[in-house]
């Protein structure tokens, strides 16, 4: 069965980018979140395999959505993929629990090759 | 003194556009080229919508406010022309109407172009400059200066970059606005080793 990928970003623009690269490579996108706390939401009720999470969003920014993720599974795979690629927020993100940290803009390969990678 | 500030601050635009230039062609798969050095220019408060326009042309307006080490304002300014070939590029929509979809892909355009300006800057001078989610606006220019603008410490002048583009056989001209808060300007310079400006 493919595994399971929620999208989280604010922008309609960018989950749609996200989902066509992720559908096409042999995933399955179960949900789209635009903000921090309907990712929480979505990845209680849909139990993902993984996550691509934005860092700057309305309501709830990416890294407060990690931690709390972290809490609810400590074995959650979550993959940052957000434009604010300064080192200070790179560490951030994975020290609360990030798997991987893709900078926007970012090529196709680049996401199908993360997710193999911490998907497997 | 006037001199050398804008001297830097052009040197900060060449860097920083750079970067955005880049990771927008990377957006558009390659398509997109710039066309000429940016060029910055300090303007008073009052003739800088002009400069990007015309206060009554329609410009979109991509805008931020940046937090961190380094507090100010930044936006990426587009004549409605330019903003729907680049829509087009990236959702295939020619309505030659500013959409759901197409307001959202210049959003993370925008986003994009002034979160890679600051990356930049960032690794440069090891200082965090953090954007908040960006605002988009679509109106005459008058009016969307005063949204980018919103809280800004604007005293007298402005710092505009000027940029032009070439994708897909048209010109794309936009306008880069970075409005570090008077006391962080001084540690940008600081960071470089410059001497307080």
């Amino acid at each position: 069965m493919a595994k399971t990928v929620l999208i989280t970003d604010d922008t309609a623009f960018m989950r749609m980018t996200l989902r066509n690269v992720i559908e096409k490579n042999g995933y399955s996108v179960v949900g789209e979140a635009g903000d921090g706390e309907e990712a929480i939401a979505l990845y209680k009720e849909l139990t993902p395999d993984m996550v691509t999470m934005d860092i700057t969003m309305p309501k709830m920014d990416g890294i407060s959505a990690i931690k709390e993720i972290m809490k609810v599974d400590p074995q959650a795979k979550i993959i940052v993929c957000s434009a604010m690629g300064q080192k200070p927020m790179v560490i951030e993100a994975l020290s609360a629990g990030a798997k991987d940290f893709l900078v926007k803009p970012f090529d196709a390969e680049r996401v199908v090759e993360s997710l193999r990678k911490i998907g497997s | 003194m006037r001199d050398t500030k804008l001297d830097f601050l052009k040197e900060l635009a060449n860097i920083g556009t750079g970067h955005a230039t880049t990771a927008l062609s990377q957006m558009l798969s390659g398509r997109l080229f710039q066309l000429v050095v940016p060029d910055a220019q300090m303007l008073p408060f009052d003739k800088a919508a002009d400069y990007v326009g015309g206060s009554e042309q329609v410009i979109v307006g991509i805008f931020v406010v940046v937090s961190g080490d380094v507090r100010g304002h930044m936006a990426f300014l587009l004549p409605l022309d330019s903003a729907l070939v680049l829509v087009r590029l990236l959702t295939g929509d020619d309505s030659g109407e500013v959409h759901e979809l197409a307001r959202s892909a210049l959003q993370e355009l925008g986003n994009i172009m002034i979160t890679s300006y600051l990356n930049a800057l960032a690794k440069m001078t090891d200082l965090l400059m953090a954007p908040s989610v960006p605002g988009v606006a679509v109106d005459m220019a008058g009016a969307v200066w005063q949204s980018v603008l919103a809280g800004a410490e604007v005293a007298n002048e402005v710092t505009v970059i000027r940029t032009e583009f070439f994708a897909d056989g048209e010109s794309i001209e936009g306008h880069i606005l970075f409005l570090p808060d008077d006391d962080d300007f001084g540690k940008i310079a600081h960071s470089l080793g410059l001497e307080e400006m």
